[in-house]
């Protein structure tokens, strides 16, 4: 939540002044505009939250509580055994191995080549600067499609490998423009005095620029992480064994468990139907590294966000 | 980048809609010519000389089915979440004991199985065992010629011809039939209509009111007054399955309705229905007999007997009034009853729950439906496979003969299951559990063993259908077998460019029909103004459609009949 402190105008001391309390009463529509925002911010809060807290009762309730709906924000006719059945099946684990295995492969790529690219994007004096940002935009708008996306990765032999995931996203077009914009905002004096002191243009980006960009590394590890650890779309389409799906696969098929059940009349496959409450663990499970993760990250990813639009 | 667009594209869970499928389908299709340029849908039934490595010389309705040698075929397998694939399944092990083939498989999440399939087909990589395509899927990669014209090697498959023949299953296959006389799909073959699409009842209400289970709608129609006249501040039907398409709502009841009143509905809801007296095709949506139907809709929601918001309704909306005593009525198939309604109504004291007899209507006492289940498209490379003789008749085996079917069904006798299903001795092993049968077993049949897996075990006898029943649906299984089976309409299909057209006008029309349908019976619109409704049907090219579905009648007729 936004702390409601930070908009408050900064106090400013007279000069050689003592430090008496010069405090500046807020005026009343600025009071009743705190109170609105505080309403609608907690408003969106609520509605934000809800759904969450709401999977999350209903992981630890009977699913005869969630058939009649009785479950809300507090678990009903409490349950654990959902849970331990969840965890006892090997290949969810297995999944989730391999979500934390693509995630980690696929931002260590993805970060590689997108300071990368970045990088050199970032300097002015580069020929072809151009060329080389047109390539990359040209990919924002337009793309080969389903199928030749597909046959590409299949001829190149990538399907049923971590790469068939980690490459075809490697760079992602709107992350590569705000980290260039970022190394562009630092002061070229710097790099200068680097090569003046004999550093290497390699050795300028690894000891000045990375150590200098923590906050937008950060935010953009960030992005990707998340990115690839919800994500299924690739995973689906090329990987050909269950055992080298992600976990958001294995979700996705349960919740459509539920959902496909009772497609038109013709029944002939008595599809079973997945109970609401191992839906919601299997939901709760997945969220939770992310979630955890999040907090610590979070003071990077709002001050390298402003930091990359306003200064790029 | 590019892919970074598709990972994020398809996020909505929703189910497509069968145009949304059908538009992405026909895109397929068209990549699908570019992609396979035709490949291998030249030669013909009649040279089988290069293609007989591992085929049995004599192959006939009875024998076990067993290949010369070891053959691997590459197979698309759908992966059930309530029973995920597991290489380990007993079924792999023993059919490979059985008839010497093994498969190489491609396992798909139920939750895109389409998709994957279209895309595979498309890009000319799919498996050469395609299973699990509902009609008319596959009629989307004909055009490419990326699946065979399985009709033409139907000679290879004797298990298949000998049910065809035996349950006079030719006017069912006809609907599967294209323009030029082929079908491309092997559907699983059922030997009779099977209802199993209903409406459930609080029978303890029933008792309390000292009514009987009502035998036709008119039936129903006093059963929930005197419902309502018991509860007066309560709706006693509240109905559901209202987001499927293609029905304006409450799909499942207008679809039982619809054959009541001898028409279509719902979520079986056709453009046009086949006129035996006058010999050829009308458009359903401005039938007398959907008048009928919309009227008596009308009638329960006007003395408040139906729940209006039945047809707008999430499932889980429906499921809560009825499990809390809301409601008395809902609509059900045999699963739901077990699985959810009878769960959700236990905490109501003395609550019980039955799903009835279909109740009859104006048509009689009948039921309709096709015979044909979903089935297995076969990639057209596989003709050029040195083994593809081998591979039709152990399709033939598997998906047809009558020991195949009771393998992939039950599995194997002794160990997952005893007696026979011919003579009803038919049982379960006492660890094994499926569904509502043996529930104290420990060992799922799907889940431990990957038999009755959807994939391989759907269609065949009445009595191997019978033996999956508990006694309480066997019960309604044999009210519905004594009803007639109403023939199915000619096969009239359409050409390529006019099933374009035909699209185009289905999809305002289906819009408009079930737009109003949903206002008479809601009686925003009186139904006094029925011929203006039927004058916009024309406006909106009823006619024009329902003419060139009885040209292509009468084309396939003169060509084919």
């Amino acid at each position: 939540m936004v702390n409601i402190s930070m908009l408050r105008p900064e106090r400013k001391a007279a000069p050689g002044a003592p430090p008496a309390r010069v405090r500046i009463r807020p005026g009343r529509g600025y009071r009743v505009f705190q109170v609105v925002n505080a309403l609608v911010l907690t408003g969106v809060v609520v509605v934000t939250l809800y759904p969450f807290i709401n999977i999350l009762a209903q992981s630890f309730s009977s699913e005869h509580a969630i058939e009649t709906g009785r479950v809300n924000l507090i678990p009903h006719g409490l349950n654990l055994t959902t849970y331990k059945t969840v965890m006892s099946d090997s290949m969810f684990w297995r999944n989730y191995r391999n979500t934390v295995e693509y995630t980690a492969a696929a931002t260590f790529v993805s970060m590689v080549l997108t300071t990368c690219y970045a990088y050199v994007l970032s300097k002015k004096q580069v020929k072809g600067r151009g060329v080389l940002i047109g390539i990359a935009v040209f990919t924002m708008f337009f793309n080969g499609g389903l199928i030749p996306n597909y046959v590409l990765v299949s001829q190149l032999g990538l399907r049923n490998s971590i790469w068939a995931i980690v490459l075809p996203n490697a760079i992602n077009v709107f992350n590569l423009l705000v980290m260039k914009a970022f190394f562009e905002s630092l002061p070229g004096e710097l790099e200068e005095a680097a090569a003046v002191d004999g550093l290497s243009t390699y050795g300028i980006l690894w000891r000045i620029v990375l150590p200098l960009s923590k906050a937008v590394l950060a935010t953009m590890i960030l992005f990707y992480a998340v990115t690839y650890w919800n994500s299924w779309f690739s995973a689906f389409l090329y990987m050909d064994r269950s055992e080298l799906f992600p976990v958001t696969v294995y979700l996705r098929n349960i919740i459509a468990g539920a959902t496909v059940g009772a497609d038109n009349g013709t029944a002939g496959d008595t599809a079973l139907q997945i109970a609401a409450n191992i839906q919601a663990v299997t939901i709760v499970l997945t969220v939770i590294p992310i979630l955890t993760v999040y907090p610590f990250i979070q003071r990077y990813f709002v001050s390298g966000v402003m930091l990359g639009a306003v200064k790029g | 980048m590019n892919a970074a667009s598709s990972m994020n594209a398809p996020s909505s869970m929703n189910a497509l809609t069968r145009r949304k499928i059908l538009t992405a389908a026909a895109g397929i299709a068209t990549v699908a010519v570019a992609g396979c340029g035709g490949g291998g849908s030249s030669k013909t039934n009649s040279d089988l000389s290069g293609n007989r490595v591992g085929a049995m010389d004599k192959f006939g309705v009875g024998d076990q089915f067993k290949a010369t040698a070891p053959i691997t075929f590459p197979i698309m397998v759908l992966s059930n979440p309530g029973y995920p694939y597991d290489a380990k399944w007993l079924f792999w092990s023993e059919l490979t004991k059985r008839t010497n083939i093994s498969f190489q498989p491609t396992v798909v999440p139920l939750s895109d199985y389409n998709q994957k399939r279209s895309v595979m087909v498309g890009a000319g990589n799919a498996p050469t065992i395609i299973p699990k395509t509902y009609h008319p899927a596959e009629e989307a990669f004909i055009a490419g010629g990326a699946i065979l014209p399985v009709s033409d090697y139907l000679d290879l498959m004797p298990n298949f011809k000998d049910k065809v023949a035996k349950w006079n299953l030719q006017g069912d296959l006809d609907q599967l039939r294209q323009a030029d006389g082929k079908f491309y799909l092997l559907p699983g073959l059922h030997q009779d209509v099977w209802a199993d699409y209903s409406i459930a009842v609080r029978t303890d209400v029933l008792q309390k009111l000292g009514l009987s289970t009502p035998q036709t709608w008119d039936d129903v129609h006093s059963m929930l007054t005197a419902m309502k006249a018991a509860h007066p501040n309560q709706y006693p039907l509240s109905d559901r399955w209202s987001s499927t398409p293609p029905g304006p709502g409450a799909n499942s009841l207008l679809s039982v309705l619809g054959t009541a009143y001898n028409t279509q509905a719902g979520w079986t809801y056709q453009h046009s229905t086949w006129d035996a007296n006058a010999g050829k095709f009308v458009y359903t949506g401005a039938m007398d007999q959907y008048k009928q139907m919309v009227q008596y809709l009308h009638t329960l929601v006007s003395e408040k007997l139906m729940d209006p918001e039945s047809f707008t309704q999430s499932d889980d909306q429906a499921k809560q009034k009825f499990a809390t005593g809301q409601s008395f009525v809902i609509s059900a198939n045999a699963q739901e009853v077990i699985n959810s309604y009878r769960k959700g109504i236990a905490s109501i004291p003395g609550a019980s729950v039955a799903k009835i007899p279909v109740p009859i209507g104006p048509a009689g006492a009948v039921k309709v439906g096709v015979r044909t289940e979903n089935g297995v498209m076969i990639s057209s490379k596989a003709r050029n496979s040195k083994n593809f003789v081998a591979m039709m008749q152990f399709i033939d085996w598997l998906w047809y003969s009558d020991a195949g079917e009771l393998f992939a069904k039950w599995g194997i006798e002794g160990t997952t299951y005893t007696g026979s299903v011919e003579d009803g001795t038919f049982k379960l092993a006492p660890d094994v559990t499926w569904a509502g049968l043996n529930p104290k077993g420990t060992k799922n049949l799907q889940v431990a063993y990957g038999f009755f897996n959807g994939v391989f075990a759907y269609g065949g006898s009445t009595k191997l259908l019978d033996s999956q029943f508990p006694t309480e649906e066997l019960a309604f299984q044999n009210v519905m077998n004594s009803r007639r089976t109403l023939p199915l309409p000619p096969p009239h299909p359409l050409s390529a460019t006019d099933r374009e057209q035909a699209t185009l006008w289905e999809t305002t029309l289906l819009d408009y029909v079930n737009q109003q349908t949903l206002q008479f019976i809601l009686g925003r619109r009186p139904l006094s103004q029925w011929d203006q409704y039927v004058s916009e049907l024309k406006a909106r090219n009823a006619q024009q459609y329902i003419d060139m579905i009885n040209k292509a009648y009468q084309d396939y007729k003169q060509k084919h009949g």
